[in-house]
């Protein structure tokens, strides 16, 4: 369960970053969100760890409900294109978590797996950060660094994953909400969600 | 026992009191909005001061559980909090009075601005105070939050841009700052937050690696929101877009508060990862912060975007001076928090009358003011000088200090090479002093009236206290004040 479950997360997560549909970002980006509130739920013992999954569940239906309420409040007159093509965007993804996984020393650990899967999601994060130019792409890089560190935390039973999750929960609210204030007077000021439209500030 | 009582009423009263008012100004009228804001933001800097003395007075460091720590650097930056947040609430008011746009509407953006103002003050209180790394980091997070609404407030576009840009990148950098702690709380004997106190860390059972690892993604994550380079990208935009109020409180308390919490770090894990590793990199990210900013200093800036690079230089400095360690640098780590936090705000406050006075001034670099305006001159003279490390001021005794504690504990080439960073500094900061007093950029350009009475007495004010702060640094280094921060922290 755990294992299709993290599967499910790694290939939501490199969807997203080739997806170029907002509408199916989200969908992909909820449905990352509820993997990973299922292996909460899964793994929970105790009253903490189930009030944990509790959390993540109630997070991952309030941001679908609030991204889609964003998607649909901003609609794009032209789509907007990310500067990277899809294929490269992936390969890149893929890249870059291969060097993660490798760069940091985890082997010996007892959730090697678990760690392996929120080192790719991080990658696919900073790559969608770093490669989108829709604004709501970037919350969504954003989600998913979220997310994988949750996961992280998810991994192993010596630390209360209450703490963890209930802090990562209200941050990532916090966080959404205001990143969703700005994509929309974002999309107010310059009729489009674009990142590339922000690039007065230079020296 | 009586202790940690005392200092948990005051604690709650400088923390809280900002929370309760942020919510009180919604039902009260609005008419009322300010005064009642400066009232609870004196009792909350009375609170501090109160605070901060009874921690300097104290010998050794108090805890209540594992969630709140009372140590000299804890007092050190509640003060700074605390003088910083009044002094920027004041001059909110000229802000919000020129404001002629923003992300709500009037008769909700003064009661809006002064309650996220407030809630992002409750938070920097409590960055210092917090017992462990947990807590610290979501307070951190929280400051993000509440910031980067700050930075847009006025929904223009270059707002939007700079507050966009450091929402994204410090909430990704603080992201990999939590993937760290949570390979800290892998290897921690003790469940839940308890783990990740300061005293606890140091006992952390993983192996070398693994804690090395932990340890780096944290302070790798903490730099991006501290500034330094390279991972500072958002700083020189937020802080130059920020409301000037808002700017002054970015730069002089927020950055030191995250920084404050890697020194923690640092200190709290180097009995498992060693002392070097911190050290160096903390020298590291000194001297690329040092030389990513000298380059700008040299450069024709708009005043606001001048001070925001100096923020990466002197971000730049305390990481030196902590990489370094010992009593000389130390204690001019406390002397430039100390020196950096009143000529930075000063310099930002100033920056509303500049705005006033000669409009162009938001993109272009000033000048000639020491001769259309003498007080605004001067005070806009004083803030830079004191940025640059002009003698007598603290700035210069804390470069000094900080240099001599680099070469007293061996650190030959980063001292030398950071001395002449330092010096390039200097120089282009003190061309950018003399142009924005002396000459004349603009040809005919009209500057307008406006009233500096407010911002010059600041102005006296503050080198009045910038004098006493350089004396008391020649002082510092051989106190038992620096050795208890040397040799313990919470």
């Amino acid at each position: 369960m755990q294992g299709l479950s993290q599967w499910l997360m790694l290939v939501c997560g490199l969807s997203t970053v080739a997806v170029r549909r907002r509408s199916l970002a989200v969908g992909l980006a909820t449905c990352q969100a509820l993997a990973l509130a299922g292996i909460a739920i899964y793994e929970a013992n105790t009253i903490d760890e189930s009030v944990a999954a509790g959390a993540l569940v109630v997070r991952a239906i309030a941001l679908a409900g609030l991204l889609t309420v964003l998607v649909s409040r901003t609609r794009e007159t032209i789509p907007v294109r990310a500067s990277v093509p899809p294929s490269i965007r992936s390969g890149l993804a893929v890249g870059l978590a291969l060097i993660l996984i490798w760069l940091i020393p985890v082997a010996n650990h007892s959730n090697f797996d678990t760690l392996q899967v929120s080192f790719g999601l991080i990658a696919f994060g900073m790559v969608i950060i770093a490669t989108r130019r829709a604004t709501l792409f970037q919350i969504l890089g954003i989600i998913f660094i979220e997310n994988a560190i949750a996961l992280a935390a998810l991994g192993h039973s010596s630390y209360s994953s209450l703490v963890i999750e209930l802090g990562v929960t209200l941050d990532l609210a916090l966080i959404a909400m205001v990143a969703s204030v700005f994509h929309d007077r974002i999309f107010a000021e310059f009729g489009t969600g674009d990142v590339a439209m922000l690039s007065d500030l230079r020296d | 026992m009586t202790y940690v009582t005392n200092y948990l009423t005051l604690t709650s009263l400088v923390v809280l009191l900002p929370v309760f008012l942020a919510g009180a100004i919604w039902v009260i009228p609005a008419s009322h909005t300010r005064t009642v804001v400066i009232a609870g933001a004196v009792v909350s800097v009375v609170g501090a001061s109160w605070l901060a003395l009874k921690i300097f007075e104290s010998r050794g460091v108090h805890r209540t559980g594992e969630w709140i720590v009372f140590d000299p650097l804890a007092g050190i930056l509640v003060l700074i909090v605390g003088a910083l947040g009044i002094t920027s609430i004041l001059f909110s008011d000229t802000y919000l009075r020129g404001l002629t746009s923003g992300v709500v509407s009037q008769p909700f953006r003064t009661r809006l601005f002064y309650s996220v103002l407030l809630v992002f003050w409750a938070m920097l209180y409590a960055v210092p105070l917090a017992g462990n790394l947990g807590a610290a980091w979501l307070l951190i997070e929280g400051t993000t939050a509440t910031s980067a609404l700050l930075v847009g407030f006025s929904g223009k576009p270059r707002a939007l841009e700079a507050g966009w840009k450091y929402l994204i990148l410090t909430s990704a950098g603080m992201g990999v700052a939590l993937l760290g702690i949570a390979l800290l709380g892998t290897s921690s004997r003790i469940g839940g937050l308890g783990g990740l106190s300061w005293s606890t860390l140091s006992r952390s059972s993983g192996s070398h690696p693994d804690m090395l690892v932990a340890f780096v993604l944290v302070v790798v994550g903490l730099a991006s929101k501290v500034g330094w380079a390279p991972v500072h990208n958002w700083l020189p935009d937020a802080h130059s877009e920020a409301p000037s109020p808002i700017s002054g409180l970015l730069s002089g308390a927020l950055l030191p508060c995250v920084l404050a919490v890697t020194w923690r770090t640092t200190k709290a894990m180097s009995p498992v990862v060693g002392t070097s590793p911190g050290h160096e990199i903390l020298i590291g990210f000194g001297i690329l912060s040092l030389a990513m900013a000298v380059p700008f200093l040299w450069q024709p800036l708009a005043w606001k975007r001048l001070l925001a690079y100096s923020s990466l230089e002197h971000m730049g400095i305390i990481a030196l001076g902590i990489g370094f360690g010992g009593p000389l640098a130390i204690a001019g780590v406390i002397v430039h928090l100390f020196g950096h936090a009143i000529a930075k705000s000063l310099g930002f406050y100033a920056s509303q009358s500049l705005l006033t006075h000669d409009p162009r001034s938001a993109k272009h670099p000033p000048g000639g003011v020491g001769r259309s305006s003498p007080k605004l001159g001067a005070t806009l003279g004083i803030s830079l000088a004191t940025l640059s490390g002009f003698p007598p001021l603290p700035l210069f005794v804390s470069e000094v200090l900080i240099l001599a504690g680099g070469f007293e504990n061996g650190y030959l080439v980063a001292s030398i090479l950071s001395a002449l960073l330092i010096a390039f500094g200097f120089i282009g900061l003190l061309q950018a002093l003399l142009s924005t007093l002396l000459e004349d950029h603009h040809g005919s350009q009209k500057f307008h009236y406006v009233k500096t009475s407010p911002i010059f007495g600041l102005a006296i004010l503050a080198t009045v206290f910038l004098l006493i702060i350089s004396w008391v640094g020649l002082y510092l280094p051989s106190s038992s004040f620096v050795h208890r921060l040397v040799s313990g922290m919470g």
